[in-house]
This record gives C-alpha cells, structure tokens and sequence, in this order.
C-alpha cells in the first residue's frame, strides 16, 4: 500500500502572504484600497477598480452568506479521495468579495444558498491555517 | 470594426485522429490536424505564413509552441504566435488570424491546436489557485458545478432540461461516425447517472480526448480559388471577465458573454433570429445554457423552456452541436465545433446537414476559470455561406 498523499498546502506568494499570516493569527484580513476603499480579492499590487497602489490589510467581519455550494464525489486529486463526498461553497463576504472554501459541522445536504456563515481557522500545520466556514 | 466581416474565410478544417489515444505526443497530433487541414483546403503548403498555436500549457509542454509547430510543419511564417485563451482560443485564433493579414503581416494562417492528456515525460500541473486547491476545490468540474448551482437557483432550471441538452447531443453524434460517444441515451439513463460535482453529473460533463484540430484562414479571392466552397468570416467576438469572484454590479441578467455576442452580430451586420444552426462551447452542459442566453437565443432564465421545447435539435428553431459537441464527439477544444461550422456551410454535413444553412454561430469558453480570480474568456465567430 502506498502512504498517505498529502494535501496541497497554499505556497503564499509576495502578495498573499499577509493573507495567510493573518489566518494562523485566527483573523480574514483582506487589502482595503487607500484610493477608493474597495475591498480587494485576490491580494494584489494595484486596485482592479482605480489601480491605486495604497492599500491597508484590514480585518473582515468573518460574516456573509452561501453563494454557491457543490458536493465533490469525484475528487480530482488523489489527496481528497478520503473526504468525498465533500463540499465546496463559495461565500459572498459581507464586504463585497466572495471566497472559495469548505463549510464544516452541518451536513451537506442542509447547506443553501443564502445560508448565512461565519469563518473558522483549521491550523493543518505548524505555518498554516486554512480559512473555512460554518453556519452562523 | 466591419471592415474585415466577409473578406476572410475558413477555407480548410480538419482534425487527427481522436478519442482515448495513447501513444501520440501532443505535438504529433498537431501536425495530423494540421496537415488534413491544409489537405482540406488545398492549399500549398509553402502558401502559409502565419501560424497561430493553442497553448497546451496545461500538461507542462514547452515554450515556443507556435514557432515549434511551425519548424516541424518545415514552415517559415511572417507572423506566430501562441494564444492562451483555453477552450476560447479556437474562435480567438481565427479571429486574430484576420487582423495579421489585414495588417500585412501574412496572407494565410494555420490555426491549430492539440492535447495529449497523458503525455511521456513532462509533470502535470495542478489545477487551481492557493486559494482553491488547499480545499479539495481543483480543476474546472467544481466551478461547472457552481455555475449549475446558480442557473438552477436562479432560474428553476430541472435536472430533466439539462438532460435534455446531453440525450439531444447523443443523438446528434449517432449520425457522426467520428463522434467518440455513439451508445444512445435515454434522458432516465441521464438522470440515472453519477454525481461527479454535484449537482453536476457524469452525463452533463464532456469525455477527455487526445487529440487536435485546426483550420485555415485565407482571404475570400484566394479563398474562392482552392478546393472547398469559402466558409466566409462575418463575425468575431471576444471578452473577458472575473464574475465569479467580483461582483461587478452590472444588470445580473447581462451575462458576461453578452459582450461577444454584441460583437459577432454587430461586425456581421445580422440578429440572433437570423442564426440557422450553432455549435455552442459544451464542456458541461450549464455552458450551453449560458450561451442560449448570452447569444440572444432566449431570454433570461428561458434556456430550459427552449432547450425541454425541441429547439435545439435538428428541426427545432436552432439546431445546435450538430457533430455531438464537446460533450459527445469529443474535446477537440472548440476547433471541432469550427470544423462542423464549416461543413454546416459548406452544405457538406451529410446526414447531419442543417437545410439551406447560411449562418453558423460557434462560441468558445475557458481561460482559468478554477483560478482565483477565475478569468473567464468568452469568444465567438459566426461563418456564412458563400
Ligand atoms: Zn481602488
């Protein structure tokens, strides 16, 4: 038998960094544009919206809702064959953004859209701590 | 932007062999579409000096693509390139190919494309960003599965119209001896199939193929001296967008493919009713939704009506994927939807033949649209008879 394969971590790069280190804090921070206040996702140099450079790392409320959510069966990485069937929502944040991620303690066939949702912090290493969600 | 609608054509298509087929690297697949292309048209070969290159960058092939293809097809072209638009390059080539010549660049372009799913050798990269794939979320089948999601949520779209879509496609490919799916399918054994990404199922999702296709553009004088009747170019589209992740505050039933549609019928000069037949990009079958609506075919949130309705089978209002699309010829990217347009106009699709087809719409879909942001491109080409 082969050993267990492990699951990707997030690799950050120069620009998400401040992402992740703030999740092993157990806080979402996302770039707030210092030139228009847009709240910017996926962490980036300028903003899409007025391509200023000033931004702050704010901390986000942690709320908003399901936008979407899908129930994996077939796993396309051999690392999450174990957890299928699994879900995978995409969470619209309160301020403005939506997130990929997973909602965990309710079972999958009670999550809907609209469902309303508070994140969670799930340290799976010494370095890192994945962002997911739960029913608020 | 209408200067260049009509004066260029499609005047050769064609595919290598395809399906589950091992033991033909990418680039050998390449230049077997390509050469039946050039077969097709009946061009000489030493006529083409342009040569654009779908990326196949997703298996870690190399760089240099277009100019690779080029030297082993023992061209010299004025003008290459390699095009990065995923399942949009098809249409995106072509159009692109009528901009160089009409800047001079070069007289006539060999499109084309190939994916060896399997290749010797090189490392398969893992779909998805840092901010997707640490939560089981890797490749495309998970934001199909979202896409499906929100068109059900928010139009009331049954799992019985999209089976309709994938059993009408099924039919269409029993009358293509090339199609890589021929079993018949009923729309019970539709609904009897696996969940993959639910609400996603395995009938809604398109089988990988090995395999290329590719075309030639040239144009319309010398087009109408070679071989095949012109499949002349009236329209071309494209755009691009991260509606997934940015809500962008735009009219929510405004879809972003909405913008390439205004496009290919502005640069044609033509409106959605005057469409006869289309070949709509199909990985998964919420795509053909998206575009029934996004082109003008219905409007917003009717998709399911039309398609329950009979009208994209031959002898509704819009025969659509003629060949068996994606979902059942196979996944020739987008290039065999360009190749079936073609014989649609041409008059040459056998058993499959739209009577007096005079304009075929083709759309393309993809980018990265498992990365965050998901970069969606949108592409399209509507071909006329000559
Ligand atoms: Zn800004």
């Amino acid at each position: 038998m082969f050993g267990a394969i492990e699951k990707p971590l997030p690799r950050p790069s120069e620009d998400s960094a401040p992402f992740w280190e703030a999740a092993l804090r157990g806080e979402l921070r996302m770039q707030r544009c210092g030139g228009c206040g847009h709240v910017r996702f996926p962490p980036s140099l300028l903003c899409p919206r007025c391509l200023s450079e000033a931004a702050e790392w704010v901390a986000l409320s942690g709320r908003g809702t399901v936008y979407s959510w899908v129930v994996v069966h077939q796993s396309q990485h051999p690392a999450f064959n174990p957890d299928a069937p699994y879900n995978v929502v995409i969470i619209q944040l309160d301020e403005g953004p939506r997130l990929h991620g997973n909602l965990v303690g309710t079972p999958n066939q009670e999550i809907h859209i609209g469902m309303p949702v508070e994140v969670v912090f799930d340290k799976v290493s010494d370095d890192t701590a994945l962002v997911r969600w739960k029913r608020a | 932007m209408s200067s260049v609608s009509g004066r260029y054509a499609i005047v050769g298509v064609g595919t290598s062999r395809f399906g589950k087929l091992q033991g033909v690297s990418t680039m050998g697949f390449t230049l077997e579409a390509s050469k039946r292309a050039i077969e097709d048209a009946g061009i000489g070969r030493d006529a083409i000096d342009g040569v654009l290159v779908m990326m196949p960058a997703i298996m870690g092939e190399q760089h240099g693509w277009a100019a690779r293809v080029a030297g082993y097809l023992g061209l010299e072209p004025t003008f290459s390139a390699t095009m990065d638009l995923g399942g949009a390059t098809a249409c995106g080539s072509v159009q692109t190919a009528m901009a160089a010549i009409d800047a001079g660049y070069c007289t006539a372009v060999l499109c084309c494309f190939a994916t060896q799913n399997w290749p010797q050798g090189v490392a398969m990269q893992l779909f998805g960003s840092e901010f997707q794939v640490p939560y089981g979320d890797v490749g495309a089948l998970t934001l199909m599965g979202h896409i499906k999601r929100r068109q059900m949520h928010e139009h009331g779209y049954t799992e019985a119209q999209y089976g309709q879509i994938a059993v009408t496609w099924r039919a269409h490919a029993r009358d293509n001896p090339e199609a890589q799916m021929q079993k018949p399918m009923t729309l019970e054994q539709y609904l009897a199939s696996r969940w993959v990404v639910e609400p996603l199922r395995l009938f809604d999702c398109c089988p990988n193929t090995d395999g290329g296709g590719a075309c030639i553009v040239t144009s319309l004088e010398r087009a109408r001296d070679l071989k095949q009747k012109p499949a002349r170019i009236l329209g071309a589209g494209q755009t691009h967008a991260t509606e997934i992740i940015h809500p962008n505050g735009r009219d929510p039933e405004r879809l972003s493919g909405s913008r390439a549609a205004d496009q290919v019928y502005a640069m044609a000069g033509v409106q959605p009713a005057d469409v006869d037949c289309a070949q709509l990009y199909d990985a998964f079958t919420p795509r053909v939704m998206h575009d029934l609506v996004a082109y003008g075919f219905c409007a917003p949130g009717e998709a399911g009506a039309f398609v329950e309705a009979g009208q994209v089978t031959h002898g509704g209002s819009l025969p659509c994927n003629t060949a068996g699309g994606l979902i059942s010829e196979g996944h020739l990217s987008g290039f065999g939807h360009i190749r079936e347009a073609v014989r649609q106009v041409r008059g040459t699709a056998a058993a499959r033949q739209v009577p007096d087809c005079e304009l075929c719409l083709v759309t393309g879909y993809g980018g990265a649209p498992h990365e965050a942001p998901p970069t969606v491109s949108y592409s399209a080409l509507l071909l006329g008879r000559d």
